[in-house]
């Protein structure tokens, strides 16, 4: 469904994605891990376009993608939620939605009807706040609404894009433990055709949520497995936690 | 988002009553000043449009109108065909010229997108004043009016032309409120919120601003057909960067992205300049300190502080909303 295959980027000297091939199947939970700076989140800027990789190919569904503008990819179903609230400012939570709604299902575009009291798009707002539970929240600012409402809102923006591959950059980073519980909950109740990957930092999460891990480090892909042998990787350990050189 | 609140449709009333009184009312003079500020507030809504709801300030929107004035000016004058030929060529010459403006300067932004914009109408302005064809500095005179014999209507009559500019004025409101409205103008409003985001949603960005700028383009081209027919007369002075500038101020002044604040602006700015006038020849003094006045109480201008009291005041009558639960999950940053 998605794939990378040998993607590099630099900043100057800087390689900050060293030859990252990754391949996600159709339905597939993907969850990247990795150290800060490992470069996850340059890795989903590659993927969707928001940055040009400097070599290599990106596919959807087989066909190549990489010279696609960042809207071609989000019209061919990829959808992106970000590590920091990217939100449509001095906008109420309905109209934030809306936006996302019109533009997936076409209507953003019509000079003749309203988005916004469009039938289909409506469904899709009222569907979507259900799902991450904005509803009691629709009609206020997006400026005014918690924290967590917001961060709720930044992944129900992306699927109120109805994709079909959903990336989720650290989607419960910020939110307390009752926050994480409620997005688990979001993620088992999404539609299982649906090819979702994730950078997440929390470990439960990751394990329980994931179908495969893929660890990055220093912008190279350094395992690539299942969640069990990714839990009892000594070397997903050591990146993670560290070690201590006692000759040091 | 744009919506058409009961205040909203009360204060285009008042206007459009107060506009027609006034008009019914007055004398030659007065008539001129209120066909001025009709034109003059088609093209603040044609600049609110894209400026107020799509984020692209226009240092061109001048320009816009001398196209719009020299298509009407060259088809009637120089090609000899009728007004309404004219009228076309100035509503197309306008958008086409604003779209292509719009799709080269689609992907800049802020400063640079002002300064790109400016460059385009200066061109448009140098063009003109060097060209021959076109009457060079001198402009282009005898630029006749519509016939509009045939609906009853003599347009070289003072009050009828300006009436027909107050109705073209209040239908370019309508026009620009019903695009707002729609998927459209819901969408323009999302790309000044958030560009990124929109197009990681999926829109072509650059068309729908290129074409947001068309539209405006379009109504300025109206504009500026009317005003070579209100003086009969044309000059690259219509197209020169002070008139983008000082439209600025108009939309300012009466509230940037209300719409109706625009065309309250042109009124205003343009009372303002005549009354001031008559008593000293510094009235650009004096519309600065307006201008500046305007800005420091809050940047809403005219209409838009008026809206603020209004929704204070509502928010005041109504019972306090239920706060919302503090939120269990927070424990990061907005």
């Amino acid at each position: 469904m998605l794939e990378a295959r040998d993607l590099r980027k630099s900043f100057g000297a800087l390689t900050v994605t060293n030859r990252v091939s990754l391949e996600v199947a159709r339905g597939e939970r993907r969850v990247l891990l990795g150290p800060n700076g490992a470069g996850k989140t340059t890795l989903f800027n590659l993927l969707v376009g928001e940055l040009r990789a400097d070599g290599g190919q990106i596919l959807i569904d087989g066909r190549d993608v990489t010279g696609l503008s960042v809207d071609a990819r989000a019209r061919l179903g990829l959808a992106r939620s970000y590590q920091k609230n990217n939100l449509f400012g001095g906008l109420t939570v309905r109209e934030n939605l809306s936006l996302a709604a019109a533009c997936a299902q076409g209507r953003a575009r019509t000079p003749w009807a309203d988005s916004l009291s469009d039938r289909g798009v409506a469904e899709a707002v009222d569907e979507v706040a259900q799902r991450v539970g904005l509803t009691e929240l629709l009609e206020v600012p997006v400026d005014t609404v918690p924290y967590g409402a917001r961060r709720r809102l930044e992944v129900g923006l992306a699927l109120a894009a109805r994709p079909r591959v959903l990336l989720m950059d650290e989607p419960t980073s910020g939110i307390g433990p009752g926050g994480i519980h409620a997005f688990h909950a979001l993620l088992r109740g999404l539609p299982a055709e649906l090819t979702i990957v994730i950078v997440e930092h929390d470990m439960d999460l990751a394990f329980e949520v994931a179908d495969r891990v893929t660890v990055l480090n220093y912008g190279e892909v350094v395992f690539d497995g299942p969640p069990r042998e990714a839990r009892d990787s000594a070397l997903v350990r050591e990146i993670y936690l560290g070690t201590w050189d006692g000759d040091a | 988002m744009f919506h058409q609140t009961p205040l909203k449709t009360a204060t285009v009333l008042l206007l459009a009553g107060l506009a027609v009184a006034y008009g019914l009312s007055t004398g030659f003079f007065g008539l001129e000043l209120l066909t001025e500020v009709a034109i003059l507030a088609i093209l603040a809504i044609a600049l609110d449009l894209v400026a107020g709801y799509g984020g692209m300030i226009s240092l061109c929107h001048g320009a816009l109108y001398g196209v719009g004035a020299y298509a009407f000016g060259s088809a009637t004058v120089l090609l000899g065909w009728g007004a309404p030929a004219g009228l076309a060529m100035a509503v197309g010459g306008g958008a086409l010229f604003a779209w292509a403006i719009g799709a080269v300067t689609a992907r800049t932004h802020g400063i640079f997108f002002i300064m790109a914009t400016l460059a385009f109408g200066q061109m448009a302005y140098a063009y003109l004043f060097e060209s021959p064809v076109f009457g060079g500095n001198d402009g282009l005179p005898g630029v006749p009016r519509l016939d509009a014999s045939a609906l009853g209507l003599d347009l070289n009559d003072s009050l009828t032309f300006a009436l027909t500019c107050l109705a073209l004025a209040l239908l370019a409101y309508a026009v620009s409120a019903a695009l707002l409205r729609s998927g459209f103008g819901r969408t323009l409003v999302g790309i000044r919120a958030n560009e990124a985001r929109m197009r990681v949603l999926g829109l072509p960005v650059w068309r729908h601003k290129a074409a947001a700028f068309g539209v405006s383009g379009a109504l300025a081209g109206l504009a500026g057909a009317l005003a070579a027919q209100h003086t009969m007369y044309i000059s690259p002075g219509l197209l020169h960067w002070t008139v983008s500038g000082e439209l600025l101020i108009m939309v300012i002044l009466g509230g940037l992205g209300t719409l109706v604040g625009a065309a309250l602006g042109a009124g205003v700015l343009v009372f303002l300049k005549h009354e001031v006038s008559r008593f000293t020849d510094h009235w650009h003094l004096v519309v600065g300190l307006v201008l500046i006045a305007a800005v420091l109480a809050g940047g809403r201008g005219l209409y838009g502080q008026l809206e603020h009291l209004w929704e204070r005041r509502r928010a005041a009558r109504r019972a306090p909303p239920e706060t919302p639960a503090p939120d269990e999950e927070t424990t990061g940053h907005a």
